[in-house]
């Protein structure tokens, strides 16, 4: 092209360079202002892998222009630190239990908000839009997603008889054959439940020493701890483990992935489990995008599809009802899909708790040399 | 700068001492990047930890600027923190020797029997396993050394064992096996660096004068080595102490290190208990670097004699 064989001075040079740069910066100002306009953009949200589809996202940002820049959220304890560092740097951040109103709320980190406001809210079982622990007089302290108690799996060929407690995590026939995700709260709380004590993120030192006894008898049978669920599931699938710790839904998984037939309970002396929300973080640019986003995320058919890729209960009633009409009642029954209500009450909510520091310290103490 | 001409050379005058220390700072110059580097993302952090370390954690997550050494009396308090740091450095110790003796081996041979070409290719074929992600070379691991991997199909049908076995996999056996594995390559790239510059005929004068193998290797080869081998011991043990992934993978519920208690601490954003331990490996590194610093020579590893 001609323009570019032209000899320029450095002075042409430069107005040439300025008036580019300023229709450039000109038209980003533009795009911006068309973005944050009600016509789609970006929001910023910290969440678990499994609360999502890409090919979900991508029908959104499609039809609404709504693009959802995804960080990949640890754990609770992280995800609220995190926060606190980056304020409103998010926009939406997903919480469990607990944590939404004793850490996030009381730390005027989120939005309250009304979720009947939320059209799709009405898809949600009625329960789920009246949660005690969410409900505060500025509003509903999150959007209801999914939930699990922690259960146990055992492979019947090599577990015998059935078991039904926490004990058999204890029994010396498995040792090294136990294999549990690295979440040393979790384990602590669980072998609190084991112990027979309720408020299991909140113990005294009494009742520490008592599960330190318990997390004692669990450490020879432990093969490895698992650092993802899918670890789990494959010492499962290759026998390594007989016995394994997760969510509902680890039968299917193992069976998916060409295992054995595997079997799960709730313990009878209770369990510890979470549910989780999506929270709208107080000062967010972009929480404007928040509710169009639920609005298309969050309806019965997508958490249908969620269901089948993730494979854990939700608080969607309506999906509940597209599973059945796809033909998969069993498998949402089988995960307690429907049931929600009655095994949420009989289980110990995820939250931060008085006894955090001593329980990983216990946790330390046992598994250190 | 004005020169005069003493005996047709010129001669720059007596600089003045602000003219000598801008000359001085003009040679920094090319250092003051490396510096901020250090600076910044080294000495900053690390003082950062060392005054968290100090702190506590309330019941909400919050860290309290309030003085304490309750963090350190708690390791020093807990003996399983001291027997599983003690772990770390033996276990560090005993990696790092293994990991002299094979990459000696290798480079030894590479050195003095193969030309320089072919040995080149054959220390590419030694960092090979590093285009791959640290995580998925200890997976791989993982199924080799597990109950239905690899290694036990070989010994089972070499009737060395009649079923499967974990000896190799979810214990300390495991960890050691990987972390050589993982380390092996750096302490054979430092070692073979070492060994092209030495010239072998002083090994083969050596035993014309009367010395045995074993005598020209510790008198005449040993201490002309001994900076490369310091660096490669470097190079391996230190990492060691900060090793989290493979023995989370393949240590087994037994087999943990030091690293994944301080993990622990993090995950639950109990950040001060957390640097105390990690101030504490810190520490420990500097004073073997401190130790060793007169034989740490970059140029072992990295320039050619």
């Amino acid at each position: 092209m001609a323009v570019f064989d032209q000899q320029y001075s450095r002075r042409r040079f430069l107005q040439i360079s300025a008036a580019v740069g300023a229709v450039v910066s000109l038209g980003g100002v533009t795009a911006a202002c068309n973005v944050t306009g009600g016509q789609g953009g970006t929001f910023n949200w910290m969440t678990w892998g499994d609360h999502y589809i890409d090919e979900q996202l991508k029908a959104i940002e499609a039809s609404d222009k709504i693009i959802a820049n995804i960080s990949e959220l640890a754990g609770n304890a992280e995800g609220f630190a995190k926060l606190k560092e980056v304020k409103g740097q998010l926009d939406m951040i997903s919480g469990d239990a607990l944590w939404v109103p004793d850490a996030y709320y009381k730390d005027g980190l989120i939005e309250p908000f009304d979720i009947n406001d939320l059209k799709v809210a009405s898809q949600l079982y009625p329960f789920a839009r009246e949660f005690p622990i969410w409900t505060k007089p500025e509003g509903y302290l999150g959007y209801p997603f999914g939930w699990s108690p922690i259960s146990i799996y055992y492979n019947p060929k090599f577990v015998d008889p059935a078991p039904d407690s926490w004990e058999v995590l204890f029994d010396p026939k498995y040792e090294k054959r136990i294999v549990v995700e690295n979440q040393p709260e979790e384990i602590v709380a669980y072998m609190g439940k084991a112990a027979g004590f309720d408020d299991v993120y909140n113990m005294t030192d009494d009742q520490l020493a008592t599960v330190k006894g318990y997390l004692e008898r669990l450490k020879p049978n432990v093969l490895r701890f698992a650092q993802q669920a899918t670890d789990s599931v494959n010492s499962m699938i290759s026998e390594e483990a007989y016995l394994i710790t997760g969510n509902l839904g680890n039968e299917d998984r193992v069976k998916d992935g060409g295992g054995p037939e595997i079997k799960g309970y709730i313990p009878k002396e209770g369990t510890v489990g979470w549910m989780d929300a999506e929270m709208v973080v107080k000062g967010g640019a972009n929480t404007s995008l928040i509710f169009p986003y639920l609005e298309k995320a969050e309806v019965a058919e997508n958490i249908a599809a969620n269901f089948i890729t993730h494979g854990r209960p939700l608080f969607n009633e309506a999906a509940y009802k597209v599973l059945v009409d796809q033909g998969e009642k069993d498998r949402a029954d089988r995960y307690h899909y429907n049931e929600s209500e009655s095994i949420l009450a009989a289980t110990t909510l995820k939250g931060p708790g008085t006894s955090t520091e001593k329980s990983i310290q216990l946790f330390n103490d046992v598994f250190a040399a | 700068m004005s020169t005069e001409i003493v005996g047709g050379a010129a001669v720059a005058p007596p600089a003045s001492p602000r003219s000598g220390r801008a000359a001085r700072l003009r040679q920094l110059a090319p250092f003051l990047p490396a510096g901020f580097i250090l600076i910044g993302l080294f000495f900053v952090p690390l003082a950062l930890m060392f005054v968290f370390s100090f702190w506590s954690t309330d019941v909400n997550l919050d860290v309290l600027p309030v003085w304490t050494l309750e963090n350190y009396v708690n390791f020093f308090e807990n003996p399983g923190y001291v027997r599983t740091l003690l772990k770390t450095m033996l276990m560090g110790a005993g990696v790092t020797l293994a990991c002299l003796v094979g990459a000696f081996a290798v480079a030894y041979f590479l050195a003095r029997y193969v030309s320089r070409r072919w040995a080149r290719f054959a220390l590419l074929l030694i960092i090979v396993p590093f285009w791959t992600s640290y995580l998925l070379r200890v997976y791989s691991w993982q199924a080799i050394l597990g109950e239905h991997g690899a290694l036990n199909q070989v010994l089972m049908a070499l009737g060395v064992i009649s079923e499967p076995s974990f000896l190799f996999v979810y214990n300390d056996v495991g960890t050691f096996i990987v972390l050589v594995y993982v380390y092996v390559p750096f302490a054979a790239l430092v070692l073979y660096s070492s060994l092209e510059r030495f010239d072998f005929t002083q090994v083969t004068a050596a035993q014309d004068l009367g010395a045995n193998s074993l005598r020209a290797f510790r008198h005449v080869l040993l201490p002309q080595i001994r900076p490369g081998i310091i660096t490669a011991c470097i190079f391996v043990f230190i990492p060691i102490l900060g090793e989290f992934l493979t023995p989370s993978m393949v240590g087994g519920a037994s087999g943990l290190l030091i690293a994944n208690l301080v993990a622990n601490f993090f995950k639950n954003a109990l950040i001060p208990e957390g640097a105390a331990i990690g101030f504490m490996i810190a520490v420990i590194v500097l004073i073997l670097l401190i130790a060793f610093r007169r034989y740490l020579r970059v140029e072992d590893v990295y320039a050619r004699g």
